[in-house]
């Protein structure tokens, strides 16, 4: 089973609503054959601009996050699901992957052009195409093909 | 273009009436084209035929058959000659008596026989070549092949080994509360900076110690 984060917002309301909240969030991820990896609260703040769902404005909200492992074939459901919550504002499922591996060489791309490798590369290569021209010191006291 | 091509034909052809291969009249491009009628001059105008006497037709008949006959007499006399050469002469074979044959025939034979002998024996080296290195290229291929399964195997074993030791801190339905419970009383920032030199400073609103102690001193 692949690893999912579910990025969620829940509105403004008090401690045992909210522990109410994350106990069925927390169901329905089991019930669909899931295992929670880790819960955390981001804290509450105020909306980046005012939302209006399930017929309320909303303003602040609590910012929550679990990883979580579940069948790819069940995030739909949990998605709707959770899309019926009232007290869930906005929701969001991410696959969670391994960051791409990355080696810095911004050392080796900041040296000047002559210095660089693929530059280098690139003047063999255009000396290679670069049409062989005749030698005047081979010897002949005269020039051996047409002018 | 054509019309030109066949006026500048038409007028070497004038320069040099003499010579036959250039004595062309080109019927197309000088006359009046092919879709018009006769002209009405020239309807009725019967074309004269060289007329032949019974004579003159005897006599031309005569001179063919003999002409005929005295030049199938030739062909078959330089036939029949050519067969009789052919038969007879041994300027383009050698004539030998049968031991003579026999004998050659086995030498024939014995160098044919050194031939193969010398061939048969690189052939066998060669392919005893090939088959050592077919083995050498399997063998490795194996050898890589195995190297990658246990590499492989070790890698699952690892991320299984991992996720085993990961199991402990899973949250189940008996921990839920606890986890609740810490989660809501340690909010947690995943904002982050960083200076010139490296320093990370955690949380959204984080700021290096000196600034830090400065805005307290204010306050």
């Amino acid at each position: 089973m692949p690893t999912y984060e579910l990025a969620f917002i829940v509105r403004k309301m008090s401690r045992p609503e909210v522990v109410s909240t994350l106990k069925r969030t927390s169901e329905a991820i089991w019930k669909k054959g899931g295992f929670i990896r880790k819960l955390d609260n981001l804290g509450s703040r105020a909306l980046p601009h005012k939302i209006s769902e399930h017929g309320l404005v909303h303003r602040e909200g609590q910012y929550f996050n679990i990883q979580f492992d579940a069948p790819p074939a069940n995030i739909k459901d949990l998605s709707d699901e959770f899309g019926l919550d009232i007290d869930i504002i906005r929701k969001n499922f991410f696959k969670m992957e391994e960051p791409p591996k990355f080696e810095c060489t911004l050392q080796e791309e900041m040296l000047p052009p002559a210095y660089r490798k693929e530059v280098k590369d690139m003047i063999k290569i255009a000396q290679k195409k670069q049409k062989k021209k005749y030698q005047y010191n081979s010897g002949f006291d005269y020039y051996p093909f047409q002018k | 273009m054509l019309r030109s091509a066949a006026t500048n034909l038409l007028r070497q052809a004038d320069q040099n009436l003499g010579h036959s291969s250039f004595n062309l009249q080109f019927v197309r491009y000088r006359r009046k084209p092919r879709w018009l009628p006769v002209a009405k001059s020239k309807m009725f105008r019967i074309p004269e035929h060289p007329e032949q006497s019974d004579e003159e037709k005897a006599e031309l008949l005569r001179l063919h058959n003999h002409y005929r006959t005295q030049m199938r007499s030739v062909r078959l006399f330089l036939r029949e000659e050519a067969q009789r050469i052919r038969q007879t002469s041994s300027a383009d074979h050698l004539v030998m008596t049968p031991e003579e044959e026999e004998a050659e025939f086995q030498k024939c034979v014995a160098i044919n026989d050194e031939w193969n002998k010398k061939i048969s024996e690189e052939r066998n080296q060669r392919l005893e070549a090939d088959l050592q290195k077919t083995k050498e290229f399997v063998d490795e291929r194996l050898e890589a092949f195995r190297e990658r399964k246990e590499e492989h195997i070790e890698n699952i074993d690892a991320i299984v080994k991992a996720e085993k030791e990961m199991a402990k801190t899973f949250i189940t339905r008996e921990k839920l509360d606890e986890a609740i419970e810490t989660a809501l009383a340690n909010p947690i920032d995943y904002n982050f900076s960083i200076d010139l030199k490296r320093n990370m400073y955690h949380g959204r609103l984080t700021r290096p110690e000196k600034e830090q102690r400065q805005l307290e001193a204010a306050n």
